[in-house]
């Protein structure tokens, strides 16, 4: 039988596909002021500077939205994207063996989404990892190359324009290597458009088995 | 015997023109005896000062004081004549025919910008000198306000490149990269072009300047001897940066219709990137520049590590390993996509 969850809130949602559309005219934006000479999508360099630098604001305005979320109106932070010990000892591992050998011998997936705990352990160590490290590396590392004069000082103590830049340009193809796994594993739901619709509505539909309905969860499937 | 002739001409030409320059400098040291002292600014000539160092570099220097001032007697100055002044047009017409049309024409005159006991080629002057005689009549400030309406990093822009970099005839433009150190007596400690004095102090006395990033003293800058400049001067508070030059200068001052277009610069390509200079400041004021190996500014970060120009500076080597990083996210759908292509009956027949 087929039973539905409410996962994601509606505040999250807003958040994700803010930050979904800003990332990706983030990465095409960036992609024409490095390569200007082989790339232009947005008719002039200063067209694609200014939308560049409008994406990033956005990007950091709903990271900032996001955190305050999480932090002080859910207070779900933690619990839902801190690995635990178990996470770390055996719980990566097992995830990470369903999605390179059990997932194709059909095997069902060890970690079963709840509002409680949305993310397996590696979505955990994953978006942790971006959320905490990366997103504000970036956003720092490009707030500073868009008030490079006013910033010069900061930007000599972190080793020069050059390694600022290079940094910057190094966390966006981290991003751009992120987009492409997530929207691939975004794929391996009951079906392949389950988790957009999810994304979408915040409702998850999925499929669990007669005699879990009850209330076993050990065995529900994806 | 044509030969013999013409190399007997050249003879001649050259030990006139050898006669002319030595009596020319004659002439001017009896004028620098009076107006290269400081006893003249004592005595409130401090108008009639001229620096006889500066002079020296001058090329007006070679034509000597009185080819200008040609009314100045031997009586001079107890005579009751002021001596007269050439015109800079009667030898550089062209250039004074091209001013004249400009906008800046009507405006200020040869002096106001160029003081002819001092005058230098173009490659010996400093952007930052350039934009200092600029912002004798253009507030920076409200340059840089005027600018921001269409220009992005306006204030980055007018820090980073010399006006007649954009307001010239000139096509091309070169990498020009200056030493600057931070002035202790300065309230935020900013960095300003170092001055002869103070890189010289650096250095053992009697040898160049140039010896501070020209390790080998061959005249050409290498890719390594700029790094090992650079891993050095952090320490010191020193740091080499760099502005985009124009190779000709007119005095047309008209904006070229490129320059509007952000790609002339950024869409470059590291093809103009590829030529560079050191410049180094001489005991006269002026700079003298070195060339840099070819494409050092595009090195990954300690070529240059203050100067980076978007869309056209970038490192290959970081674009590999970005390349590598954005190759690796796409290997995961790809490789676990075609699995999970040939393993779709094995998840068929467990759901079923």
């Amino acid at each position: 039988m087929k039973h539905s969850v409410y996962l994601t809130p509606m505040p999250v949602r807003i958040w994700h596909w803010l930050n979904a559309f800003g990332i990706v005219t983030l990465i095409i934006t960036g992609l024409q002021i490095r390569f200007p000479e082989y790339i232009n999508v947005f008719g002039t360099y200063k067209a694609a500077i200014r939308l560049h630098d409008t994406a990033g604001i956005v990007v950091s305005i709903s990271y900032v939205l996001w955190l305050v979320y999480y932090l002080f109106v859910a207070g779900t932070l933690a619990k839902l994207y801190v690995p635990t010990t178990e996470d770390i000892r055996h719980g990566l591992f097992r995830q990470a063996f369903f999605y390179f050998f059990n997932y194709f011998v059909g095997r069902d997936n060890p970690h079963h989404s709840t509002p409680e705990s949305k993310f397996n352990p590696l979505q955990k160590v994953t978006y942790l990892m971006i959320m905490v490290v990366l997103l504000p590396l970036v956003i720092f590392s490009g707030f500073m190359l868009m008030y490079i004069a006013p910033l010069r000082e900061l930007i000599l103590m972190v080793g020069g324009i050059k390694t600022l830049v290079g940094v910057h340009f190094l966390l966006a193809c981290c991003f751009c290597a992120f987009l492409f796994i997530h929207i691939y594993l975004a794929t391996l739901g009951h079906t392949p458009l389950e988790h957009f619709k999810q994304m979408w509505d915040g409702w998850e539909e999925e499929e669990v088995q007669e005699k879990l309905a009850s209330g076993d969860s050990s065995g529900t499937t994806h | 015997m044509r030969v013999l002739i013409a190399l007997l001409a050249m003879a001649v030409l050259l030990s006139t023109g050898i006669r002319t320059t030595q009596a020319a400098t004659t002439v001017s040291d009896r004028c620098l005896a009076c107006h290269g002292s400081n006893k003249i600014v004592e005595s409130g000539g401090e108008r009639l000062h001229i620096d006889p160092v500066r002079y020296a570099v001058t090329t007006h220097s070679f034509i000597g004081c009185t080819s200008c001032h040609d009314s100045v007697s031997s009586r001079h100055p107890n005579e009751d004549l002021r001596p007269s002044r050439a015109r800079c047009k009667e030898c550089h017409g062209p250039i004074q025919a091209e001013y004249s049309k400009s906008l800046h024409g009507s405006k200020a005159i040869c002096n106001d910008c160029h003081n002819p006991h001092e005058v230098k080629p173009a490659i010996a002057v400093s952007g930052y000198d350039i934009n200092a005689k600029c912002a004798k009549c253009h507030d920076v400030q409200k340059t840089v306000r005027t600018h921001a309406k269409w220009l992005p990093q306006a204030d980055l822009h007018i820090e980073a490149l010399p006006c007649i970099t954009c307001h010239t005839g000139s096509e091309n433009y070169v990498i020009t990269m200056s030493i600057e150190n931070r002035k202790p007596g300065s309230p935020r400690g900013d960095f300003k072009l170092a001055a002869y004095d103070e890189l010289a102090r650096l250095l053992p006395e009697g040898t160049d300047v140039q010896r501070l990033v020209d390790n080998d003293g061959n005249g050409l800058i290498s890719l390594q001897e700029l790094r090992q400049f650079n891993h050095q001067v952090r320490k010191k508070e020193m740091r080499l940066w760099g502005m985009m030059t124009p190779e000709v200068v007119t005095h047309t001052y008209q904006i070229l219709n490129n320059r509007w277009d952000c790609s002339f610069c950024h869409a470059s390509g590291p093809k103009a990137m590829q030529t560079s200079y050191v410049a180094f400041p001489d005991k006269s004021g002026g700079y003298t520049r070195l060339p840099v190996e070819k494409g050092a500014v595009l090195d990954i970060l300690y070529g240059t590590p203050d100067f980076y120009m978007l869309g056209t500076t970038r490192s290959t080597a970081l674009n590999v390993i970005g390349g590598l990083i954005v190759a690796c996210g796409l290997m995961f759908p790809i490789g676990h996509g075609t699995f999970r292509f040939l393993t779709r009956k094995n998840r068929k027949e467990h759901r079923s």
